[in-house]
């Protein structure tokens, strides 16, 4: 897949994503800011209740959608069988797609009323949204081939180096430029494993090579050197800068990834469970949709 | 975590029931409400809810609408949505009450809902107790409204009254009712018949269980019995004076029995007020106009006719002669003989208080004024006739200064007090005159008339005309000698002239000559 097909197709995910996120918000809208007491006098109680015609389907499609998004990321992670099923990047994509546009529609599935055992299910489903928004933040730092495949330190330091070549080599930066990129080199390898201590310390990195970045950007634009090169040496820059930062960090981030798996799929796992004794309860019941 | 802490009860439970389901609350109580695969059935809310049950089976109320009847019970009766969510959500201003099967109309369509449906009015325990329920009201009017006839009439009040007004019972119709109502009863005020009692302390108006098997449960039985109880054998309802069957009335057991010519009048001659207008009968004149106007008063009481007249007939009285003797007008003689017509009818009308018992008061006064004695005054006839015979004059005729001798004696009134006027009527007349000449012929052509009298009786008396009182002594030419055996005719010869044919007495100066030649 090419990287503007590739962006076509996220953006695409990411539409169908927020179409289904404000459509039932728009269309719902009144129905879900009723109060529990008043909704079932609302017209649009007999479709979105959670029993509804749509209600009860955005529960079961959001749910399906879930399943569907954690098993065949699991399984294309852990089955060596589907090992080279497709660039692993795409399944996350996908799962990430699924498990997050499920939550919406059992979102809506609830309309917004968390009570109960379900609400286990649903408070989990929440965690493991969020989890799964942190293990991507997570996930990202530590760099990958397109494959998916986690480079080693030496790999990394390597690709640094090249960046610092190019640098050199392409646009002629001198050291006093490239001595600003190596900041991170004063810095010892990242030992702590606090999650809240690495988000800070990223910030942190992120405001400093903002102002490093605008820095060089005036040195480039004093030495007159085209804008076109510029924004090449600039966004070399960058890349460089995040790969210093990833290098120092990748020790803690492995840390911290592991831990998020501890989170991440026991909260998974009690969704699921409690999901199912919901829709085993509500069967037992005789509200089966529209089967 | 937090979510653990909650009751087990609420772990499965999609949200808090309603106050009124609170009680089933508990994963316990699911099955109470819920079907196992068959979701929320009928059955299950009706197994509580036994009062739709009830109704439905009644086949009344709104839950046994077209509206209602085709809908599950959760379609309008949801829950799980928290404990004050309204499991009936009823909106007072737009309901139809017509799918109650009880249409609103009149007053009711204009009164508060709380007026009718509060729990004084509702009659099952179960449901009285249910604040603000719709429910448990039946559609009988006594179940809000006071019975007025305090469980006399049953409980469909709606078949004689409206919605409108109670009173008057305008659906009312009383051909309906046991007793129908024709005739005058359709005019009559229904408090008439239906009298305001007392009952349990309270005034009620009676309309049932009255008396009607007969007339006289209400109308006063004015023949007291005399006629029994069958009073519409003769009367109808449109009026009592309006009789039927006449014919069969047996008048004989009124007051008044009808005999005689009572038997044949009509009805309405005697009940001219109408028939059922009771005439005064205790006097004749009640009924029958005094023929004799008010001859028979006395003291200003009417005789009645009855001491005269029965009901045979006005014709016919019961006056006898001996009840006229007891009269001021005895009646003897020929009076006793002659008919009443000829004294008491004289014109075209019976008369019988005559102005005086004076017999010119009847009789003809034949005599005028020719009688002009002293006893005769007032025209007092019995002093000479009397009732047995006109002729049988008891007069006696010296009292006039002319004495009946001789052959007067023997002779007819009338032979001398008779006498025929220019009409040649007959007529008697009586004068104080006694010359002989009114009555007798003067043969003598007026010779011895001497200052208008005749004066026959120097020479006649009564018995006979002879006369034998003559004296020819006493003339100026007495006889004597040859003369005294001479008949008269030899000297009084019969002279016919003007004066007629008469016998010359008068012969005037007496000379020999005149006879003798």
């Amino acid at each position: 897949m090419s990287k503007t097909l590739h962006r076509i197709f996220i953006f695409f995910l990411i539409l169908i994503g927020a179409a289904t996120f404000f459509f039932f918000a728009i269309y719902g809208y009144s129905y879900y800011l009723t109060s529990s007491e008043e909704r079932f006098f609302h017209e649009l109680h007999k479709f979105l209740k959670p029993s509804g015609s749509i209600g009860h389907g955005l529960g079961i499609i959001g749910s399906l959608m879930m399943i569907l998004g954690v098993s065949s990321y699991m399984i294309r992670k852990r089955v060596r069988r589907f090992v080279r099923l497709g660039f692993l990047k795409y399944w996350l994509e996908i799962h990430i797609f699924l498990c997050s546009v499920g939550p919406i529609l059992v979102l809506y599935h609830t309309t917004f009323k968390f009570g109960g055992i379900v609400a286990v299910s649903f408070w989990s489903m929440i965690a493991v949204v969020i989890s799964g928004v942190i293990g991507r933040f997570i996930y990202i730092q530590i760099p990958r081939s397109i494959q998916g495949q986690e480079y080693s330190l030496d790999e990394l330091k390597s690709l640094n180096q090249d960046y610092t070549n190019r640098l050199k080599a392409e646009f002629g930066l001198d050291d006093v430029l490239i001595t600003k990129l190596e900041h991170f080199n004063k810095i010892e390898i990242h030992k702590k494993t606090n999650f809240f201590s690495i988000s800070g310390l990223i910030l942190k990195d992120h405001y400093i090579n903002k102002n490093l970045i605008g820095e060089i950007k005036k040195e480039l634009i004093s030495r007159k050197i085209k804008s076109g090169n510029i924004k090449k040496i600039v966004k070399l820059c960058n890349s460089k800068l995040i790969l210093s930062r990833r290098i120092i960090l990748l020790h803690s981030v492995h840390t911290i990834f592991r831990y998020w798996h501890i989170i991440h799929l026991p909260f998974a796992i009690i969704m699921l469970i409690i999901m199912l004794v919901h829709v085993g309860v509500t069967v037992i019941f005789g509200y089966k949709w529209i089967f | 975590m937090v979510i653990f802490t909650l009751p087990v009860d609420a772990q499965v439970s999609p949200g808090d029931l309603a106050k009124p389901h609170a009680h089933l609350e508990g994963m316990s109580n699911c099955t109470k409400c819920h079907n196992i695969g068959g979701q929320v059935r009928n059955q299950e809310c009706l197994t509580c809810h036994t009062e739709i049950t009830k109704l439905q089976n009644e086949k009344r109320g709104y839950h046994n609408s077209n509206e209602a009847a085709k809908k599950n019970c959760f379609d309008c009766h949801s829950d799980h949505h928290g404990r004050n969510f309204r499991i009936i959500n009823f909106n007072e201003k737009n309901f139809d009450h017509y799918k109650t099967g009880f249409v609103l109309t009149g007053k009711h369509s204009k009164i508060n809902c709380a007026d009718c449906h509060k729990s004084e009015f509702i009659r099952d325990d179960k449901t009285k107790k249910r604040v603000g329920t719709f429910m448990g009201l039946r559609s009988i009017c006594i179940d809000c409204h006071q019975d007025e006839h305090q469980s006399t009439l049953g409980n469909k009040c709606e078949s004689c009254h409206s919605s409108e007004n109670f009173k008057p019972a305008s659906k009312f119709n009383h051909d309906r009712a046991k007793y129908v109502l024709s005739g005058s009863h359709l005019k009559v005020e229904c408090i008439k018949c239906h009298p305001v009692e007392m009952k349990n302390g309270k005034k009620y108006q009676k309309f049932k269980d009255l008396s009607f098997s007969n007339c006289n449960s209400c109308h006063k039985d004015i023949h007291k019995g005399r006629f029994g109880n069958q009073c519409e054998n003769c009367h109808v309802t449109d009026s009592f004076h309006s009789i039927k069957n006449l014919e069969k009335f047996d008048h004989g057991k009124t007051t008044y029995p009808l005999i005689g010519k009572h038997v044949s009048v009509k009805c309405i001659d005697c009940h001219k007020g109408g028939l059922n207008v009771k005439p005064k009968y205790e006097k004749c004149v009640s009924c029958h106009l005094d023929y004799h106007n008010g001859e028979f008063i006395k003291n200003d009481s009417q005789t009645d006719c009855s001491v005269c007249h029965d009901v045979s007939g006005f014709n016919f009285t019961s006056f006898s002669i001996e009840r006229h003797s007891k009269t001021k007008f005895n009646l003897t003689g020929s009076h006793l003989a002659i008919p009443c017509i000829t004294c008491h009818k004289k014109n075209t009308k019976w008369e019988f208080r005559l102005d005086g018992n004076a017999c010119v008061n009847c009789h003809q006064n034949f005599h005028g004024n020719s009688i002009t004695l002293k006893n005769y005054k007032g025209n007092n006839c019995e002093a000479c006739h009397t009732s047995e015979k006109w002729n049988a004059v008891t007069f006696e005729h010296k009292l006039t200064g002319f004495e009946l001798l001789g052959v007067h004696k023997k002779q007819d009134c009338s032979k001398c007090h008779s006498n025929k006027n220019e009409n040649t009527n007959k007529i008697i007349s009586f004068t104080a005159k006694s010359d002989c000449i009114i009555c007798h012929k003067d043969v003598h052509a007026g010779q011895f008339i001497k200052n208008g009298i005749a004066d026959c009786q120097r020479c006649h008396h009564f018995d006979n005309w002879k006369p034998d009182r003559f004296d020819h002594i006493k003339t100026s030419f007495q006889l004597e000698g040859a003369h005294l055996k001479q008949p008269c005719y030899k000297c009084h010869k019969t002279i016919v002239d003007e004066k007629g044919n008469y016998i010359k007495y008068k012969l005037g100066e007496v000379k020999c000559a005149v006879c003798h030649s």
